[in-house]
């Protein structure tokens, strides 16, 4: 199979899953086609990564990778994996306290892959077009996982995440419209290839700066809703807290970051058409806005989905806060922060939703004791928030050390003085409600039944990353990260 | 068709589907809000034969038909449709009045005019006053979803924000690529469909408006 057929078939294996859920109820069947269709896909994707970093970008009809987009291909299937693991256990779980109805877990796992499918896409995209219509595609079946458990908060939640995020990408998609219009100009003819990013790019400095400008604040409001910057966020601490844990993970550790994917692709061309400084300077702002606006929420929270939900918005904004200090160092530094807060959270919320079930409650105050009935989950969950808060060795610190060093570099003293300050904060904050939940007299209410194999496997493979990640960074994993940095920067 | 002409016909119908906008915002009830936006997208629809006809590009005429057929006949009637069964007795429900929701209606199309007329050598690229019209329309979607606390409001809302895209984009010199359209479109069908059906999810169960639910805070 050559590299580009690889590019079409690799949306086409969750998309066939998806179809081949539908015929059966049997949940051990589902989660084994579950879980092999995850490894299938993770497989193809390492096997596409090879003939990147053998032969550069491959690209057929609209789709195209390259190592930007490697990244986040590799970041995907990871997390996938890692998620169809956990869900082996965590669904037999769910379904015998009667979390999720028996008969209509076929539909779960279905949309689930379907999930995936346009996440691939919006990853592989090269026309701009097709990159959002990828993007509506995640949250038309995301709001249906959103409200699956179908009580009335989840609907609500999943009411809010559609209509917030559909109106918020609308303001992508005229942005992208304005900025397609300047490269038709320029290119003199249209056409399926006038849309596409690589063919923008090459025309990208005779573009004219002022439409360039004004469709890159629609596109930064637009993919900036979905990734969960403030002030857009609004729907995301609701999405996140009311999601089946799985799902969960699957929006904060994937999905939020394919957004900033669109956002990068568009730093590119508005950095090539009216100067680094202005892209620059709108991520900051909206870097800056999300880390502060996070930081109350996370000390007043008490529900613990809701607690990592806020914190994504604060991580979303240190990676905005990357990408705007920019140069080599902060660019680097914020693609390697996308890697490593997706591994880590979505470990963080696998960790919460067994502690959740084993408690019946989502409040922090209910959970105590954690590491007298769970010791492994207890571990985990204490890795998890440590690394988050950015405790060193974690691969946390490592990045956000980086994004540091390219602020203090550029001499943004102003915006390194808040981000630092909410930094410490928030590292506060956060272990005093990990530290309260692990350790002390269980609560009485706590199940104490034997720890569940297969969610424990799942989040050893995400710790395993995460701990490797913090200690040294692979050339498998540096090489790619390099180029990207080089795509974006140059 | 001559291009002065072209020119002067979208700028017609620009400045009609403004006035469907303002009907949209001061609609007191449901039903006129629902017509409303209908009417803007059959603006919409024949501003795309237009366009067709003066550029001869064939893929503008699919996107007319489209338009026409899903915005301008289907969704409408399948929001009336959820309106009959639901019998929604409520009127709109502004969270502030409607003069105040206007007043800011038309300093965005104030703003919009003023910020496309400060963009010299682009407008070039879109015909007429598309831009300023299309920005103005998308914003105003935006106010009315954000002012209305009823869930099919707000789904009104969301498609004439769409429509107003989708009115910049036929404008701009040979239209969007006809596949890109299309998908959008399917987008937009899609979306509107799980909207349908979470509300009358939530009505049947607890007996709610589903953008009236507002336990989640904090």
């Amino acid at each position: 199979m050559t590299a580009e057929t690889l590019l079409w078939v690799l949306p086409l294996v969750p998309t066939l899953t998806a179809l081949v859920m539908l015929t059966t109820g049997d949940r051990r069947i589902l989660s084994a086609i579950d879980v092999g269709s995850s490894a299938i896909l993770a497989g193809l994707a390492l096997l596409l990564a090879r003939e990147v970093a053998a032969g550069g970008p491959r690209a057929l009809g609209v789709l195209r990778i390259d190592d930007l987009g490697l990244v986040f291909l590799l970041l995907l299937v990871v997390l996938t994996l890692a998620v169809s693991i956990y869900t082996v256990g965590w669904l037999r779980q769910a379904v015998a306290v009667g979390n999720m109805k028996a008969e209509s877990i076929r539909l779960y796992f279905a949309l689930v892959h379907l999930f995936v499918a346009t996440m691939v896409v919006t990853v592989l995209a090269d026309n701009l077009g097709v990159l959002w219509i990828a993007m509506e595609g995640t949250t038309i079946t995301s709001a249906v996982l959103v409200g699956y458990h179908g009580h009335h908060h989840g609907l609500e939640a999943a009411w809010k995440y559609i209509i917030v995020t559909t109106i918020g990408i609308s303001f992508g998609l005229f942005g992208t419209v304005l900025i397609y219009a300047a490269a038709a100009a320029s290119q003199g003819s249209a056409g399926p290839g006038a849309m596409s990013w690589s063919a923008i790019m090459q025309v990208a400095p005779t573009l004219d700066p002022g439409i360039v400008r004004i469709g890159f604040i629609f596109v930064v409001v637009g993919y900036g809703t979905k990734a969960g910057l403030a002030p857009m966020h609004l729907w995301l601490p609701d999405a996140h807290s009311q999601a089946p844990t799985p799902v969960s993970a699957l929006l904060s550790g994937i999905l939020i970051k394919c957004a900033l994917l669109g956002i990068i692709r568009f730093q590119t061309i508005a950095a090539a058409a009216a100067g680094p400084a202005f892209p620059a300077g709108v991520l900051l702002v909206f870097g800056l806005i999300s880390v502060v606006v996070a930081t109350p929420f996370i000390l007043a929270q008490h529900d613990i989905k809701r607690l990592l939900g806020y914190h994504s918005v604060e991580h979303v904004g240190i990676v905005a806060l990357g990408l705007g200090f920019g140069g080599p160092v902060g660019t680097y530094g914020a693609l390697l922060h996308v890697v490593n807060h997706g591994v880590t959270k979505a470990l963080a919320f696998f960790a919460a939703g067994t502690a959740i079930a084993r408690y019946g409650s989502r409040d922090m105050r209910v959970i105590r004791g954690l590491l007298g009935v769970a010791p492994f989950g207890a571990t985990f969950l204490m890795l998890a928030a440590l690394s988050l808060a950015g405790v060193p060795p974690f691969s946390i610190f490592v990045s956000e050390l980086m994004v540091l060093r390219a602020g203090i570099g550029g001499g943004h003293w102003v915006a390194i003085g808040i981000f630092l300050a909410m930094v410490v904060v928030i590292f506060a904050g956060l272990l005093h409600h990990a530290g309260a939940m692990a350790f002390g007299e269980p609560t009485a209410t706590a199940s104490r039944e034997p720890e569940a194999r297969s969610p424990l496997v799942g989040m050893a493979l995400l710790a395993a990353i995460m701990i490797l990640l913090g200690l040294t960074i692979p050339a498998t994993i540096d090489e790619p990260l390099r180029r990207a940095t080089e795509i974006i920067v140059d | 068709m001559s291009a002065d002409t072209v020119q002067t016909l979208i700028d017609d119908l620009g400045a009609l589907l403004l006035f469907t906008m303002i009907l949209i915002v001061a609609a007191g009830q449901i039903y006129r809000a629902i017509y409303a936006v209908a009417a803007q997208s059959l603006l919409i629809a024949i501003a795309g034969g237009i366009l067709a006809i003066s550029t001869g590009n064939p893929d503008l005429w699919v996107i007319a038909g489209i338009t026409l057929g899903v915005k301008a006949i289907t969704l409408p009637w399948v929001l009336h449709w959820v309106v009959r069964r639901m019998d929604v007795r409520r009127e709109i429900e502004p969270v502030i009045p409607i003069a105040a929701t206007l007043a800011l209606a038309v300093l965005i199309v104030v703003v919009s005019f003023q910020l496309s007329a400060s963009l010299g050598p682009v407008r070039q690229a879109i015909t007429g006053n598309a831009l300023p019209v299309g920005i103005a329309l998308t914003l105003t979607g935006v106010l009315v979803m954000a002012t209305r606390k009823t869930a099919l409001t707000q789904m009104v809302g969301l498609f004439a924000s769409e429509n107003g895209i989708f009115f910049t984009a036929m404008a701009v010199t040979q239209g969007m690529p006809l596949i890109i359209e299309i998908g959008v479109i399917l987008d937009v069908i899609l979306a509107a469909l799980v909207m349908t059906i979470m509300v009358l999810r939530v009505r049947s169960t607890v007996d709610a408006d589903i953008a009236d639910l507002d336990r989640l805070r904090g």
